[in-house]
């Protein structure tokens, strides 16, 4: 049945593949367009460089009123990554607007792996290097980014 | 410090499905938008309370029906869009340039920089609704009450009404940022403010949500408000000042409802 979370989802998969953002794509798992695979790819300059970071994004029939769940699958050492790969972003809570689509979704996810704000920590190791040891946290990421090639 | 070590663990998302419970709850309860009911069913709810009896009682002299709306958070932007909507069925005229607005509407959020893509499909939306509401002759009136009732009562329609009403509001915000900036307390910018308090669904809303709604629209808004201020008159408000009513609210803290006026 079409439902309008349904009908959103394959306009947003539309717009992704006709106008495909730099460094990131996603797409509907084979059988669940409530369920998609993402990968980001880490931003240039930025200790993420050349990461190929996946993601799964769930959605509910309350999309987009309500944002999805997305979640890193790759292993990411960043100030606003939890450990089980849950992702603390505004967007994805309370500033969610439902003019944002999947392709705004993975960008600004992009952005916060090259801007992160350790202000509001997921990982507070991660944060605290981030703040006070810089070299020790790009090293951490760079560390993740090797494993993201095998994962 | 233990709080350090708890940070880790995901708690946005535990907040999140708590959050989602108690809205399923509430859903499972009550109807987007329920019938009309006589005005006096309130005072059951304030049995044995005297302010509130008393307040009920004159304003019972005023209204005859109220017709309730879920406590989602959204309940202004629904019971304005039904109110207006239920008016509009009766003034062919007025639907009519409600109608051209509407449609021109959404090039003018897109030239404030909203994203077309995403507007795009509220605005076919709520057209759809707009024109599932048209009013033919008087003698359908009845059938095309009932249809809106119908529809916004299905939550895949009401809830895109329910957005794009909340673009329309975000949209005026920015576009006379000057002056809304006005009524913003505390160091949010008018941005920060629309992304934060407009444009996400479930938000309650304020005064200036009404003002820069009924300002876009062109509608003037009555809202009584039943409180426990002083006297036992309710207090009425007109959104824009000095405007003439189409849509009459009852407030009561935190929720909005819709009125008939005798």
């Amino acid at each position: 049945m079409s439902t309008p979370a349904r009908r959103r989802l394959m306009r947003d998969f539309k717009r992704l593949q006709e106008d495909p953002p730099t460094g990131v794509s996603g797409a509907p798992t084979d059988n669940n367009i409530m369920i998609w695979n993402a990968v980001i790819f880490g931003p240039h300059d930025t200790p993420f460089e050349d990461g190929t970071f996946k993601l799964t994004i769930e959605f509910t029939e309350e999309y987009p009123n309500k944002p999805p769940t997305v979640r890193f699958v790759s292993k990411v050492f960043h100030p606003n990554v939890y450990a089980d790969g849950g992702i603390c972003l505004d967007i994805l809570q309370n500033r969610w607007s439902p003019t944002y689509d999947v392709s705004a979704i993975l960008t600004s996810i992009q952005s916060l792996l090259s801007d992160p704000n350790p202000n509001s920590p997921a990982n507070s190791t991660a944060a605290q290097l981030y703040k006070e040891n810089r070299r020790e946290y790009e090293k951490r990421v760079k560390a993740c980014v090797e494993q993201s090639f095998i994962d | 410090m233990e709080s350090v070590g708890n940070n880790d663990a995901n708690r946005d998302e535990l907040i999140i499905q708590q959050q989602r419970e108690i809205e399923k709850e509430i859903s499972d309860s009550t109807p987007l938008v329920s019938g009309q009911l006589p005005l006096t069913c309130l005072r059951e709810e304030y049995n044995g309370d005297e302010i509130f009896t008393e307040k009920i009682r004159e304003l019972s002299k005023k209204y005859k029906f109220i017709r309730r709306t879920r406590p989602d958070g959204n309940c202004f932007f629904r019971a304005f869009a039904y109110s207006y909507l239920e008016y509009l069925i009766t003034n062919n005229t007025a639907y009519q340039e409600f109608k051209i607005l509407a449609e021109a509407s959404k090039d003018k959020l897109v030239q404030l920089g909203f994203p077309s893509f995403t507007l795009e499909d509220f605005h076919e939306t709520f057209m759809d609704v707009i024109k599932r509401v048209n009013p033919t002759n008087s003698e359908e009136n009845e059938k095309v009450k009932n249809e809106l009732h119908t529809v916004f009562n299905e939550q895949g329609y009401s809830d895109y009404v329910v957005v794009y009403l909340r673009l329309i509001t975000s949209g005026k915000l920015q576009e006379d940022a000057d002056f809304y900036q006005n009524f913003i307390e505390g160091d949010f910018s008018i941005e920060e403010f629309r992304h934060q308090e407009v444009e996400p669904m479930y938000k309650e809303s304020d005064h200036i949500h009404i003002i820069a709604l009924c300002t876009a629209l062109g509608v003037g808004v009555r809202v009584e408000y039943l409180d426990r201020g002083e006297g036992d008159q309710v207090k009425a408000h007109d959104f824009p000042e000095g405007s003439e009513p189409k849509v009459y609210l009852i407030y009561r803290p935190g929720h909005y409802d819709i009125l008939y006026p005798n």
